[in-house]
């Protein structure tokens, strides 16, 4: 339930962001300096690793997996300014297989990037989602393969694998280019912000969303914001 | 009879439509990972499956050791697994079938004595180390469709606790396999065998090695793989084995063997200059293959039990032969089909100078399953299963059934 509500605000957020946001720019954009909002995202309790499935049918212990981080947080404008849609060529993301762990755990793309999906694992993996945003099923596919989809809409895609239910990732698509992922210190920068009043956003997958307002002076410069997220 | 298992049925059935119902709601206020204590090293996983259908006390295709039906059925299982040193694991699984009894299903320790060799023993009320499906269709998420193998399941007329005095005796309980009775040791009415049992595990001592491209697993254990016992009836122990390779990723192939010794020493002390022993013999084979949305299975189970008569107490060679195939195929993300193509025959019995029939009814089982995942470890399945035997008050049988299952 949780999980749906934050979709939707998710997909309302980046689609009044679409409509509005252009109105609310045209005006800055001459004779202004855009700025930087950064801070940090602080975790009151650090969520804990995704814990394989007690299989009594295994007759040798389990190996060993990388944790899944999930420290990582996505910080976003809830509206963003027109030049947030602007087109660019960039490289393309991936979200690797290896140690049976989704590397990144969390990534933040712009609708309509490509998403590459490479197995570096000895064993076979299966990425799948079944989330309203992407649905999607790759099969199974060894070492040294990968496949990729494209994400269209925005939202968020949470991705499993079919073999092993302790690997999962979360892929946040956005309308927009103003959003950052935080870094092992919590730490996010989102460059290139035009004058004006936004909502800033912190989102992680084991807290509840927090929202802040900010002002971006005409004249530009740094804005921190900084995000203490953990239940209420 | 009929009561329990209405009432059963009704409970599942509930079950099943609450979470049909509140899934699409309710999807992510259900547990998706399994719980931990103890800073990562107590780790709590659950299961519960209601699987519904007509209800079948004339056929009895389906019915298990336990004499639950497998097509109508409440299971809730919970397992635990404690890690309390880094080369040491506490397992255990507790389950309850159709409301009754709470049974401790596995409860072993395994230990890794060399923390650079894959190399770990297990005891206690250890997995099977013969065949593939043993292991695998005793989780619900690694079974693609709602029945059994028949070699896993189905019910001989052989049982561990009783004898036929004479072939006809045996050949009068041929399809009876549900509920059989003979004159020599327990008199009363009761289940008998399967080839191996899918429902219950053994108790003894495991080793498993595994390496680059190969594994191997062995065990000592109390019971035989038709009857598996906590506590030992014959003081004769099984020893059972499995290699298995795997050539390449998606590719395994396994061969297996098993001997035990399966008749009570009650039933023995009944018979007049017994054999030391009377096994229960098994070889099998089984390969998975999958590649992409496709998933391959098959299995052979090739069985002897040397089971004495009164009149004979040297014994027959009773020989049974199960077989399956099966495959699942996912159309689309959520929604996957799945078939089983399963035959179980008998060997002969020469009772006559021109009559030997089979010592039981053979069967053949088919079933194509439909299901659709409502969330990860959430799903439906709808399931088709006709059963052809050549034998008993019904020959054959097809049954419709729904299962709802749900897992972290």
């Amino acid at each position: 339930m949780q999980m749906r509500l934050l979709r939707l605000a998710f997909v309302v957020c980046v689609l009044i962001g679409l409509t509005i946001a252009p109105a609310r720019t045209r005006s800055n954009v001459p004779d202004v300096a855009n700025g930087t909002i950064r801070g940090r995202v602080e975790l009151k309790q650090a969520p804990p690793d995704v814990a394989r499935r007690p299989n009594v049918a295994d007759v040798a212990m389990a190996r060993a997996h990388d944790p899944t981080d999930r420290r990582r947080s996505v910080v976003y404008l809830e509206t963003a300014p027109r030049a947030a849609f602007d087109q660019r060529d960039e490289p393309r993301p991936k979200l690797d297989q290896r140690n049976e762990a989704f590397v990144p755990h969390v990534l933040a793309i712009v609708a309509g990037t490509t998403v590459d999906f490479p197995n570096s694992d000895e064993t076979y993996h299966n990425v799948f989602s079944l989330s309203s945003t992407k649905p999607f099923d790759l099969g199974r596919y060894p070492a040294g393969r990968s496949k990729s989809i494209r994400f269209d809409r925005p939202g968020i895609v949470r991705v499993f694998c079919d073999i092993h239910s302790h690997m999962s990732a979360f892929i946040l698509v956005f309308a927009h280019r103003h959003f950052a992922v935080t870094d092992d210190e919590g730490r996010y920068r989102i460059d290139n912000v035009p004058p004006g009043t936004y909502t800033v956003v912190a989102w992680n997958e084991a807290t509840p969303t927090d929202s802040r307002r900010v002002v971006m002076p005409e004249s530009g410069g740094d804005v921190e914001t900084n995000f203490s997220l953990g239940r209420r | 009879m009929c009561r329990p298992y209405a009432l059963a049925t009704f409970r599942a059935l509930v079950a099943a439509l609450f979470a049909l119902t509140a899934a699409p709601v309710r999807a992510q206020t259900l547990p998706n990972a399994p719980l931990t204590a103890l800073d990562g090293k107590l780790t709590v996983g659950a299961e519960v499956v209601a699987t519904f259908g007509e209800d079948d006390d004339v056929a009895f295709f389906n019915y298990t050791d336990y004499e639950h039906n497998a097509l109508r059925m409440f299971r809730a299982a919970l397992a635990a697994s404690w890690r309390p040193a880094s080369r040491i694991d506490v397992v255990g699984e507790v389950r309850t079938e159709d409301f009754g009894q709470v049974r401790p299903y596995a409860a072993y320790i395994r230990v890794r004595p060399w923390g650079n060799h894959a190399f770990d023993v297990q005891v206690g009320r250890i997995p099977p180390a013969f065949g593939a499906f043993g292991r695998r269709g005793y989780q619900v998420a690694d079974n693609p469709l709602v029945g059994y193998p028949l070699a896993y399941q189905y019910l001989t007329s052989l049982r561990s606790d009783a004898i036929p005095a004479t072939a006809a005796d045996l050949l009068v309980m041929r399809a009876r396999g549900w509920r059989t009775t003979y004159p020599i040791g327990s008199t009363e009415a009761a289940p008998g065998l399967p080839i191996v049992t899918a429902f219950r595990w053994d108790t003894g001592v495991q080793a498993h090695w595994e390496g680059h491209a190969m594994d191997f697993t062995g065990s000592v254990t109390t019971g035989t793989l038709s009857d598996p016992r906590v506590e030992d009836n014959n003081s004769g122990k099984q020893l059972s084995g499995r290699a298995a390779f795997h050539p390449i990723v998606g590719l395994v192939a396994g061969v297996s063997a098993a001997r035990g010794d399966f008749l009570s020493s009650a039933v023995k002390h009944q018979i007049e200059n017994p054999r030391d022993s009377y096994p229960q013999t098994a070889l099998g084979v089984d390969a998975e293959y999958s590649r992409d949305h496709w998933l391959v299975r098959g299995e052979a189970i090739w069985s002897r039990w040397t089971m004495p008569f009164a009149t004979e107490p040297h014994g027959y060679d009773l020989k049974a032969t199960g077989a399956f195939i099966e495959g699942r195929y996912r159309l689309t993300p959520r929604i996957f089909v799945a078939s089983r193509l399963d035959r179980l025959t008998f060997s002969r019995l020469q009772v006559g100078p021109t009559w030997a029939p089979t010592w039981d009814a053979p069967v053949t089982r088919v079933e194509v399953d439909a299901g659709y995942y409502l969330q990860r470890n959430l799903v439906a399945r709808i399931a088709v299963q006709a059963n052809d035997r050549d034998g008993g008050r019904v020959r054959q049988r097809t049954y419709v059934s729904g299962q709802v299952a749900f897992w972290f």
